[in-house]
């Protein structure tokens, strides 16, 4: 019973021993995971455009787009309406503002006056960020026009200390009421789903497709062995194919754990996704995934003759899976890549992981795709053992 | 001496083309056998259909008393394999190659670090015993692919081709511990193309060709069906009874 343990063993060791391939291996998820956090997660400043049509043209309306260009971090470009809808229209710009004519008057006058936002879909997090900080830029701006024209009037109007506090009151409350500039939202182009954060869509498919290349390459090993004859020696021993066959899945699960591990502890510390509760389910939802990897990898490994088909088999399992499992895009309700992402361990997996890792889901709400993923474990340990050959290599 | 390996009427075909065919032969308690052929003559299949790894189309072979398609299990316990190739793994040590090996042969962890301990000795390799086996040259190497064979306490061994490639001192080394195992009571199973090699190590000796078994006797015996045997070698028997042409 010991034998497909200490196979395993056996693998891990040589798999640790060959410094080469553990650096490699561990190396480029942590380049990886690097490159997202660099491109997609890391930023601690803000840097965003805010997209102005300024139909004004007035003294007030020149200033105001003054005072956002001021803002750290935030660039001004300037369009006309019609340049402005084009950009929405394309997706070339996802939020825009359209100071409208009249804007300067009104400001002089008192009267409230609108800046209209303008959004594609939900206008993106950056379009979401820069339009609150033009709502807060245009509250400060206005707030001087209206200190400016009420310091004025209570000068001339107010005749004692009381009568002014009484004045003050009753202005700060009509600010209160109906603010001197508004930000309002004008329409909106295109409805679209919401929009998530590009990092925590595309963290749970590259585990799974990590934890796929690591598992489905390890299929290479049962070539190894019986290239170097280290197979055949196996089968004098007193080692069954069925202990071999376990042996070499319990392989194939612990290095893509090795791998998957170091990510994933990776992701929570550097992202601080989610408390250890969270990071120990996804530990154990690695491990499922990597045991249907793992089963997947001994059908290669019993099919492929050579290096070669079984790194293009695995090449081929992999890239079909993550282009198809919903890594990079979301998987539509219906159609064809709904149908083809069915027969992927990633849109399970993914599905799983998006939950836990977002603390909204556990394990037990997994129950369906951790029996899916099960399900493809059993059957590929079945079927690699069935196309074994028993004739040849087995008794 | 007893009979400890049977072989009889063994056969075996891949896609039709017949590799071993009728063979059959003994192999003695206590004697080392030498199975010669030219290259594609059927020794390696002959080797692996003994030792279990594969099934013959027809025929028996029983080793120690049990048949080998029957008790594959139980003959598992009484051999050792040394295929041509080095089997093992080359970027563990020579000692954890031994271990793991043992541990597959059923020895239990204790007893396995120990024979590996032991046999490494026999093999002059307890200085490198830790250093990893793609670092050794490749007589040491070979000498580790022997020592694995020799991890299950084996009553039969199978050597096929022990010395190809290797420095005269290694094969001296292998020849002192083959005759030394036979010397401990170890029968032996024994393929080369070195005709001396045979010569100087087999009891008896059997020549294949074509998947057939075409002669069996001491290297006296060979050597008396073409003239006199004190000067008439080995290979001048082997090319008389298998020619001169050339083999794939």
């Amino acid at each position: 019973m010991t034998r497909p343990f200490l196979l395993a063993l056996l693998e891990v060791k040589r798999f640790l021993a060959d410094r080469g391939a553990l650096a490699f291996s561990i190396a480029l998820p942590i380049l990886l995971f690097a490159l997202m956090l660099g491109v997609f997660g890391g930023e601690t400043s803000f840097n965003a455009t805010a997209h102005v049509a300024d139909l004004d043209g007035g003294d007030a309306a020149r200033k105001l787009i003054e005072r956002i260009e001021d803002v750290e971090g935030l660039d001004v470009r300037l369009y006309t309406e019609a340049k402005l809808d084009d950009s929405l229209g394309r997706s070339a710009v996802l939020t825009g503002f359209v100071i409208p004519v009249g804007f300067t008057a009104a400001l002089e006058s008192g009267t409230p006056a609108a800046i209209r936002v303008k959004r594609r879909g939900s206008g993106g997090n950056a379009g979401q960020i820069t339009a609150a900080i033009v709502q807060g830029v245009a509250d400060g701006f206005a707030s001087e026009y209206e200190l400016r024209r009420a310091l004025a009037a209570l000068v001339s109007n107010a005749t004692t200390p009381e009568d002014l506090e009484s004045q003050i009151g009753i202005l700060l409350a009509d600010a209160r009421r109906e603010p001197p500039v508004r930000v309002v939202d004008d329409e909106t182009l295109v409805e679209q789903e919401e929009e998530e954060d590009i990092l925590d869509r595309l963290l749970p498919g590259i585990i799974v497709m990590f934890l796929l290349f690591s598992v489905t390459l390890s299929a290479q090993t049962l070539i190894e062995e019986r290239r170097n004859s280290t197979l055949e020696r196996l089968l004098t021993t007193r080692l069954t194919a069925g202990e071999l066959f376990a042996g070499k899945f319990l392989a194939g699960v612990s290095r893509g754990m090795i791998q998957t591990l170091v990510l994933l502890v990776l992701a929570f510390a550097v992202l601080r996704l989610a408390g250890p509760g969270a990071l120990a389910q996804s530990a154990v939802l690695a491990l499922v995934v990597a045991a249907a990897a793992s089963a997947i990898a001994l059908v290669i490994a019993t099919v492929a003759r050579t290096d070669d088909q079984a790194t293009w088999a695995a090449v081929f399992v992999t890239m079909y899976m993550t282009v198809f499992g919903g890594t990079f895009f979301p998987i539509p309700d219906s159609g064809a890549l709904e149908l083809l992402s069915r027969f992927t361990l990633n849109r399970y997996a993914i599905d799983a992981y998006e939950g836990i890792l977002a603390e909204t889901a556990t394990l037990g709400d997994a129950t369906f795709e951790i029996a899916i993923l099960g399900a493809v474990a059993v059957s590929c340990l079945i079927i690699a053992r069935l196309l074994f050959r028993v004739s040849s290599e087995a008794k | 001496m007893e009979d400890f390996l049977v072989a009889s009427d063994l056969t075996k075909s891949f896609d039709g083309t017949q590799v071993v065919a009728s063979a059959s032969f003994t192999v003695r308690s206590q004697e080392i056998f030498g199975l010669l052929g030219p290259n594609g003559a059927g020794k390696t299949t002959t080797i692996r259909m003994l030792s279990t790894v594969l099934d013959p189309d027809e025929g028996d072979i029983r080793i120690g008393g049990h048949s080998v398609a029957g008790e594959s299990d139980a003959v598992r316990r009484l051999i050792g394999v040394c295929p041509q190739e080095l089997a093992l793994y080359p970027e563990l040590s020579a000692t954890d190659n031994l271990v793991f090996f043992g541990r597959m042969a059923g020895l239990p962890g204790g007893e396995a670090k120990a024979r590996a301990a032991e046999i490494l000795e026999r093999v002059g390799l307890t200085d490198r015993a830790k250093d990893a086996v793609r670092k050794y040259s490749g007589g040491m190497k070979r000498r580790v692919n022997i020592a694995i064979a020799l991890m299950s306490k084996p009553r039969l061994l199978f050597l096929d081709e022990p010395t190809v490639g290797i420095d005269p001192q290694s094969r001296n080394h292998i020849f002192d511990t083959v005759l030394a195992l036979r010397d401990e009571g170890m029968s032996v199973l024994y393929t080369t193309h070195y005709m001396e090699e045979a010569d100087r190590l087999c009891d008896r000796i059997g020549i294949m060709d074509a998947g057939h078994v075409i002669a069996l006797g001491t290297p006296v015996e060979l050597k008396t069906r073409i003239g006199n045997p004190d000067t008439t070698t080995l290979e001048e028997v082997f090319l008389s009874l298998t020619g001169r042409s050339l083999r794939d």
